[in-house]
């Protein structure tokens, strides 16, 4: 991959993260200007870069959807939330062709018909003014304008200029659809300024696959030769060809939105239209329909069908555009398999149904070459197909009726077709070329105020950090040169010359390593910038009407404490908004404002940053949780009796509980909060949960700045030294060996007027030595915390707090529990770092 | 040059392209009882199509290349 393709990709990433953020800034500031000047200057530039490459489906959606923010901001139709739904999902798609990209270094081209149909949908919202004029005076409905597209055919009878083809070629035609190939009449109208894109529409209408008659016919009469403007393209193209139509999607790709397609049918090849009826060669070709068709009479597919009660064909429509959806999907699940044969299976099901069981085959064949290629092309070619046969055989019930006066005349139907759908794309191309100009100069501007930062990958900085702690490690090793200096070579120069240079390395080291933290040091809006949109998508698929409030946004840690915190976090507002918010109408009969608050906030407390999530919603009830844990066999009815309240609300975190009366898609399935607790103390974290029954809901996690360096507090136990991380530490004392109790098994001691619990560290360590006493016969006990309980263990002697860095243990000794991970000291000995929760 | 403006004939040869378009428009708003001659034409420029069409100018010679030759029939032959 391209370096430069690999930018864009980055790049296009960020600029769907900003998209996506401005528009939600927007649906609370509907009228802010610069929000709404951002935003199109955003969507433009992606635009912009998506057209250095070769991916027109990127760049029409875009396209489209720079036109739609262009009008909004012009002010012409107001910002709406359809509109941001539209936009939004626009950007999705922008993102699964990313994907694409990333992966096969070019889109599929069956996104085509997905980027059409994207484009087409941004394109309703806009006002057609010229458009709805243009069609109203032709007598056609404005609703019909939208049809500019390859799916979407003009159904209701044959294209005017048919019956131009020659005899010859018509009946050739004619005997090929018999056999079954499918002929599409396909009229290409190249917007004006097509010249200056390098299109030459001649030669790709020549190009054209299967072609088996073209035509070119200018779009208005033409100029007096004075008035011809030969850089404007006039000429509209009408072909009639043989190759199947994904075939002539990927010819047209670039140009897919001036193009019609249109199934031919058979009918219309053979049946003379009315016009030429009169015409000098009137009696063959009539003589054809009548000769030809007879002998084939039960032909048009359209008529075999059964007829469709409407509930019945909304609901096959519906069902196919949910295999449409599916279909659709950019992810590649490993059941992905399962779901292309489930999509098979619906459509063979509703071919049977609709009585055309020949379609199985078909079916069949699309679906193992799907499964083959592991993409979905093939049957989303299909189900396009089948799609489109719906619409034609919608409209055939209405019975084509080739010799009436009423059927509407070439002149009609020609002019519809080139004002209503050619009106669009006029309408858009224009603006490219005057934005052009704009765009390079405001690129350049870009450049010289944008933020001087660097991006560098991961694992560089990784490495810097590593270098880091070797270098702390080893510069540690100075003192101990010092006084070998002095007090095995006697020269007490040397020693102090070492100490001198040892300070000022010191100084140095310590300012590389807090350096390296800040590099690595990221602010919480990295996790909370995706919340306004889930919050907004729940909330919106609950019924509830939320406002989400984010504080301290800025507040920094390290790079992986702030990864890690994202899904803990996601789990915890879903929560919140599922089983915390309540409906508007439930928070009105309460009394309380119908918009539920939620407010995530961040803010750094010494060496943690707490983050907290409250909800004004309904709270946790403690009875609810008791009876829900002991029915579900957690607590046994002894705890029922004795537990509090806030134990009662700690329960939350008990694997399997679920307080939800329905497992529904977003909670309720009893995972939730255990795994958020066991992601949050991965990281060495605390989470804690205060709830008020009817005000809401308060979850505050806490987590360390930085897990790169550790505090720790050496030990000694029998000669040996180890490090507890001072996470855990509570005190040090010293307690004579008589106010040491023993408690059948256990020993304990009364301190400050608490039991505490007493464990030698050698006796959980698996060495069978007695703890050593000092000479005043009292024992050293470290205070340490563990999951909320206090308890002493019994040590030979405490030594410093050292900082560590420290190093998980990998390879073989992953499997050792008992410690979390090692640290090199100064003098190059290895520290091991007790994993206080396990050994306890 | 792909085409060659004789006293009274224009003759085209291999591909004509969107360049010439300006050119031949010129040429046949000076000449408007001119031929062209197609004969040896294998592709032209939607463009120059445009200014055969908008001239309704005389073709002399048909191209030889018999697709080509039905796709410029259609267009420049004076409708029936």
């Amino acid at each position: 991959m391209s370096p430069l393709l690999e930018q864009f990709l980055s790049e296009s990433r960020e600029f769907s993260q900003s998209i996506g953020e401005k528009l939600m800034q927007l649906e609370d500031a509907p009228n802010d200007q610069g929000v709404l000047d951002e935003l199109f200057r955003l969507v433009h530039t992606l635009k912009g870069n998506s057209g250095l490459f070769t991916f027109p489906e990127m760049t029409r959606v875009l396209h489209a959807g720079e036109d739609l923010l262009g009008i909004v901001r012009n002010g012409q139709i107001a910002y709406s939330r359809e509109l941001a739904d539209r936009l939004l999902d626009a950007m999705d798609f922008v993102m699964v062709m990313c994907g694409d990209i990333e992966s096969t270094e070019s889109i599929d081209a069956s996104r085509a018909q997905d980027s059409l149909r994207m484009a087409e949908a941004l394109r309703a919202l806009m006002p057609a003014p010229a458009t709805a004029v243009l069609a109203g005076a032709d007598g056609v409905a404005p609703a019909a304008v939208p049809t500019i597209s390859i799916a979407a055919p003009l159904p209701d009878s044959a294209p005017p200029l048919l019956d131009e083809v020659p005899e010859v070629i018509r009946i050739d035609a004619f005997l090929q659809c018999q056999g079954g190939d499918p002929l599409h009449w396909i009229v290409y109208s190249p917007v004006p300024e097509c010249f200056f894109q390098g299109d030459d529409p001649l030669y790709s209408a020549r190009r054209t696959p299967g072609l088996l008659w073209g035509c070119a016919r200018p779009r208005e009469p033409l100029p007096p030769l004075a008035e011809l403007d030969t850089y404007r393209c006039v000429l509209d193209f009408h072909l009639l060809t043989a190759a199947p139509r994904e075939e002539l999607a990927e010819h047209f790709r670039y140009v897919s939105d001036q193009v019609k397609m249109v199934r031919v049918d058979p009918l219309w090849l053979a049946i003379e239209p009315l016009d030429n009826a009169m015409g000098p060669d009137g009696d063959a070709s009539r003589a054809i329909g009548e000769n030809v068709l007879p002998g084939v009479a039960p032909l048009p597919a359209a008529e075999t069908l059964p007829q469709f009660l409407a509930e019945e064909a909304a609901a096959l429509d519906a069902i196919l555009s949910a295999q449409q959806q599916i279909l659709t999907l950019g992810d590649h699940p490993s059941w992905e398999e399962g779901r292309l044969k489930a999509v098979a299976a619906v459509l063979a099901n509703l071919s049977k149904a609709a009585g055309d069981a020949s379609a199985a085959s078909g079916i069949e064949a699309a679906l193992s070459e799907s499964l083959a290629s592991g993409q979905s092309a093939s049957l989303r070619a299909l189900l396009y197909a089948h799609l489109d046969a719906r619409k034609e055989s919608l409209a055939s019930r209405i019975p084509a009726q080739p010799n009436s006066p009423a059927t509407p005349t070439a002149s009609q139907i020609g002019a519809r077709v080139e004002t209503g759908p050619a009106a669009a794309p006029e309408a858009s191309p224009a603006k490219p070329v005057a934005d052009d100009g704009i765009k390079f100069g405001r690129r350049a501007e870009d450049a010289y105020n944008g933020p001087r930062t660097l991006k560098v990958d991961q694992a560089k900085i990784d490495r810097l950090m590593n270098l880091i702690g070797e270098l702390v490690v080893s510069k540690n090793a100075l003192p101990y040169l010092a006084q070998r200096a002095e007090v095995q070579f006697g020269v007490r120069e040397l020693s102090r010359e070492i100490k001198g240079e040892y300070s000022v390395i010191n100084r140095i080291a310590d300012e590389m390593q807090d350096a390296i933290m800040q590099v690595r040091m990221m602010a919480v809006s990295f996790v909370f910038q995706r919340f306004p949109r889930l919050v907004r998508d729940i909330s919106r698929k609950l019924g509830k009407d939320v406002q989400l409030v984010l504080e301290g946004e800025q507040t920094e840690a390290d790079k992986n404490i702030i990864e890690s915190l994202a899904d803990p976090l996601i789990h915890i507002v879903r929560n919140s908004l599922d089983h915390g918010l309540e409906t508007p109408e439930v928070r009105e009969a309460c009394g309380k404002p119908a918009t539920g608050t939620l407010t995530i906030r961040a803010a750094q407390q010494a060496d943690r940053v707490v983050i907290e999530i409250v909800d004004d919603g309904k709270g946790i009830d403690p009875a609810a949780i008791k009876r829900k844990a002991y029915e579900k066999g957690l607590i046994d009815e002894a705890t029922l009796e004795r537990i509090g309240d806030q134990e009662a609300i700690n329960l939350i975190f008990a694997a399997g509980l679920s307080t939800a009366e329905v497992v529904s898609d977003l909670s309720g399935r009893g995972v939730g909060m255990d795994v958020v607790r066991s992601a949050v103390e991965k990281i060495n974290g605390t989470v804690v949960v205060s709830s008020e029954l009817g005000k809401g809901t308060s979850i505050r996690i806490s987590l360390p700045l930085s897990m790169a360096v550790t505090q720790v507090m050496i030990i000694e136990s029998d000669d040996q030294l180890f490090g507890v991380p001072m996470d855990h530490v509570v005190e040090t004392v010293r307690i004579p060996r008589s106010a040491i109790r023993w408690i059948k098994q256990s020993r304990t001691a009364v301190l400050r007027g608490r039991i505490v619990p007493l464990k030698a560290l050698n006796t959980l360590l698996g060495i069978s030595i007695n703890p050593k006493a000092n000479a005043d016969d009292e024992l050293a006990v470290l205070l340490v915390q563990a999951g909320g309980e206090v308890l002493g263990l019994l040590v030979d002697g405490f030594r410093e707090t050292i900082d560590v860095i420290q190093k998980p243990l990998a390879g073989f000794l992953s499997g050792l529990s008992a410690y979390s991970g090692s640290a090199l000291m100064g003098d190059g000995s290895v520290l091991m770092i007790l994993n206080i929760r396990e050994i306890v | 040059m792909p085409i060659e403006f004789k006293r009274n004939r224009a003759v085209f040869q291999d591909v004509v392209r969107v360049e010439e378009a300006e050119g031949l428009l010129e040429w046949l708003q000076k000449k408007p009882s001119a031929k062209v001659d197609l004969a040896a034409l294998s592709h032209l420029h939607t463009a120059n199509l445009q200014v055969l069409m908008a001239a309704k100018a005389g073709i002399s010679n048909w191209p030889e290349d018999s697709e080509l030759r039905a796709w410029l029939e259609t267009a420049l032959k004076p409708a029936s």
